[in-house]
């Protein structure tokens, strides 16, 4: 059983190896050493950019991706094509971790396709009919945001010639201070926006998403959730908040965010699958990080910042815990299912936790960082941040309101004659997501450990 | 963490909430030595319109959860929800209305 899944070994080992990083950062500093391929420094040269930011985001695609990888061994057992599934899967990983690390705007772009057209492939994986579809629709949405992507690029380096991140940014403040504003800087602003805002499925770009991570492999659909949404989110906050500044398009996030976040809550309360009603919730969710960055305070910063934390967290558990029950059953319809917290106690009980902390309630980690949030927007003493506030906890109440549905159709309730047999997940599938729920319970009882995190990435976006 | 002059100390909220479930269960526990229930075979009966149904085959729709939020909503359910139909062309011109909107959202927010 074991040699199909080799390869999770290339992932697993670079992840963890990636731990030694520090220490090997400790000693290149003690030697003064210095690698620089072809002797171009920057701007010229491309270059890694190491920042309180990048890093929160790596450490979330690493965790992510070695505990996916470790899901897929049992997930993907009855698949064929593994050796295809871990390529891509890598893949996935490898584009994320540049998009994060590279301080080059044209290598994020190729990371960032990189890390989508391996997505797309993934996504359509099993190659059965609903799959290839959301695939094919996945790719020509994403695909567009992408050309997005790539024309904002073109028309920065037409503006000012360089494609270095931080010289772009120096460069583009000072066109900003001018009067009046070159029309180009708008269109240049929204085509990034647009284009990061498809891959975070933000309302009205946000169709594709339930498709896809639908027909996704389970543990895909947990990986998309987790990583690929949080490397949108960072590259669309890394190239919007550094190259035009939080302030001037705070109130836009804060609109957004709320679109977001009433628009998914109210699709994933009327959803029968199992794998769409967590598809809408991270479209809801996002529209909590969206209003948290948007508040463009210190505190609202941090808090968007650890919900993306959080979100990642609690969003893979759930999406492991619906791949469990198909696993089991062979079905994420909530209306086939019912009673099944009799024969999978341990999955009942992770995704419960999974379900509690996404809605917010206390002392669980979603509860840590919408705190934050509301407390953000009420100190932020505007018409506008009250009332988002205000529709933020209402929303939070609705997200319970439909994980109240979904545990009880699924674990609750009287169970089918059919679903007699069913068993427990297998250890190595529940071995993950305890982590995950462990982690859930601990950010929630000390956040102090997740606000530690997010508070090098909030200084690093320059917003005080 | 705090909050203006209130607080939220998170290991102490955790042991009172810990508090009250083992109350509550012991709560539980007593009574039910002390409360017997004793209902009779009718009142197991599974009402479905006079219809006899099997306790296993009595299945909640999850269509009937929230109907009353629904009806709040209703012009979101009967305007919005149909367009999440899974037609490609459908999904673009959602992105192209995105795009314009974010188009004129920068534009105010950076004049």
């Amino acid at each position: 059983m074991i040699f199909p899944h080799a390869p999770i070994l290339a992932i697993v080992i670079p992840l963890f190896a990636a731990f030694l990083i520090p220490i090997i950062s400790i000693i290149a500093k003690r030697f003064g050493a210095e690698r620089m391929r072809g002797g171009w420094s920057p701007p010229w040269g491309i270059n890694l950019s190491i920042n309180g930011l990048n890093l929160l985001i790596a450490l979330i695609i690493a965790s992510i991706g070695s505990l996916v990888a470790i899901y897929s061994v049992v997930s993907m057992e009855r698949d064929n094509g593994l050796d295809k599934y871990y390529t891509l899967l890598l893949l996935v990983i490898v584009g994320c971790m540049g998009v994060a690390l590279t301080g080059d705007i044209f290598n994020l772009y190729v990371f960032f396709e990189i890390m989508s057209i391996s997505a797309y492939a993934l996504v359509a994986f099993r190659r059965n009919w609903g799959s290839i579809e959301a695939g094919i629709k996945y790719l020509i949405i994403g695909s567009l945001g992408t050309a997005f992507i790539l024309l904002g690029i073109a028309l920065a380096y037409g503006l000012v010639g360089s494609l270095n991140i931080a010289d772009l940014t120096g460069k583009i403040t000072e066109i900003g201070a001018t009067q009046p504003l070159p029309v180009i800087i708008p269109l240049m602003l929204t085509l990034f926006i647009a284009g990061f805002g498809i891959k975070i499925a933000m309302v009205p770009m946000h169709a594709w998403l339930p498709d896809a991570y639908q027909a996704a492999p389970s543990a895909i659909s947990a990986l998309l959730a987790g990583a690929t949404t949080a490397i949108g989110l960072y590259a669309m906050l890394r190239i919007s908040y550094m190259l035009f500044g939080a302030v001037a398009i705070g109130t836009m996030f804060i609109i957004l965010g709320l679109i977001t976040m009433v628009a998914g809550g109210l699709m994933a309360l009327v959803q029968q699958d199992l794998k769409r009603l967590l598809a809408y919730s991270g479209i809801s969710q996002m529209g909590y990080v969206l209003l948290g960055v948007g508040f463009a305070t210190a505190a609202g910063i941090q808090g968007g910042l650890f919900h993306l934390l959080n979100n990642a967290i609690y969003k893979v558990l759930l999406f492991m815990c619906a791949g469990a029950i198909i696993y089991r059953v062979g079905t994420s319809n909530m209306d086939k299912l019912g009673g099944l917290g009799k024969n999978m106690p341990i999955t009942a009980t992770l995704f419960i936790i999974g379900g509690l902390a996404i809605s917010g309630v206390p002392p669980f980690n979603g509860f840590a960082s919408k705190w934050m949030i509301y407390v953000a927007g009420i100190e932020a003493g505007q018409a506008i941040t009250y009332a988002s506030t205000a529709i933020a906890v209402i929303m939070s109440a609705l997200t319970l309101a439909y994980f109240l549905k979904a545990i009880n159709l699924i674990f609750l309730g009287q169970r089918p004659m059919h679903l007699r047999e069913v068993k427990e997940a297998p250890p190595l599938m529940l071995f993950p997501m305890l982590i995950l729920a462990v982690l859930c319970v601990v950010l929630g009882i000390l956040p102090g450990l997740g606000i530690d995190l997010v508070q090098p990435a909030q200084s690093a976006l320059g917003v005080i | 963490m705090e909050f203006g002059p209130g607080i939220w100390g998170p290991i102490a909220a955790t042991v009172l909430m810990l508090l009250g479930a083992i109350i509550g269960y012991l709560v539980l526990i007593i009574s039910r030595r002390y409360i017997v229930p004793k209902p009779s075979s009718e009142k197991l009966k599974t009402y479905a319109c006079g219809e006899e149904l099997k306790p296993e085959e009595a299945h909640f729709d999850s269509e009937h959860f929230y109907s009353a939020v629904r009806r709040v909503f209703k012009p979101f359910y009967k305007y919005v929800q149909p367009k999440h139909s899974g037609i490609l062309s459908t999904y673009l011109l959602w992105v192209v209305i995105g795009f314009f909107i974010v188009l004129i959202a920068v534009t105010l927010s950076l004049r």
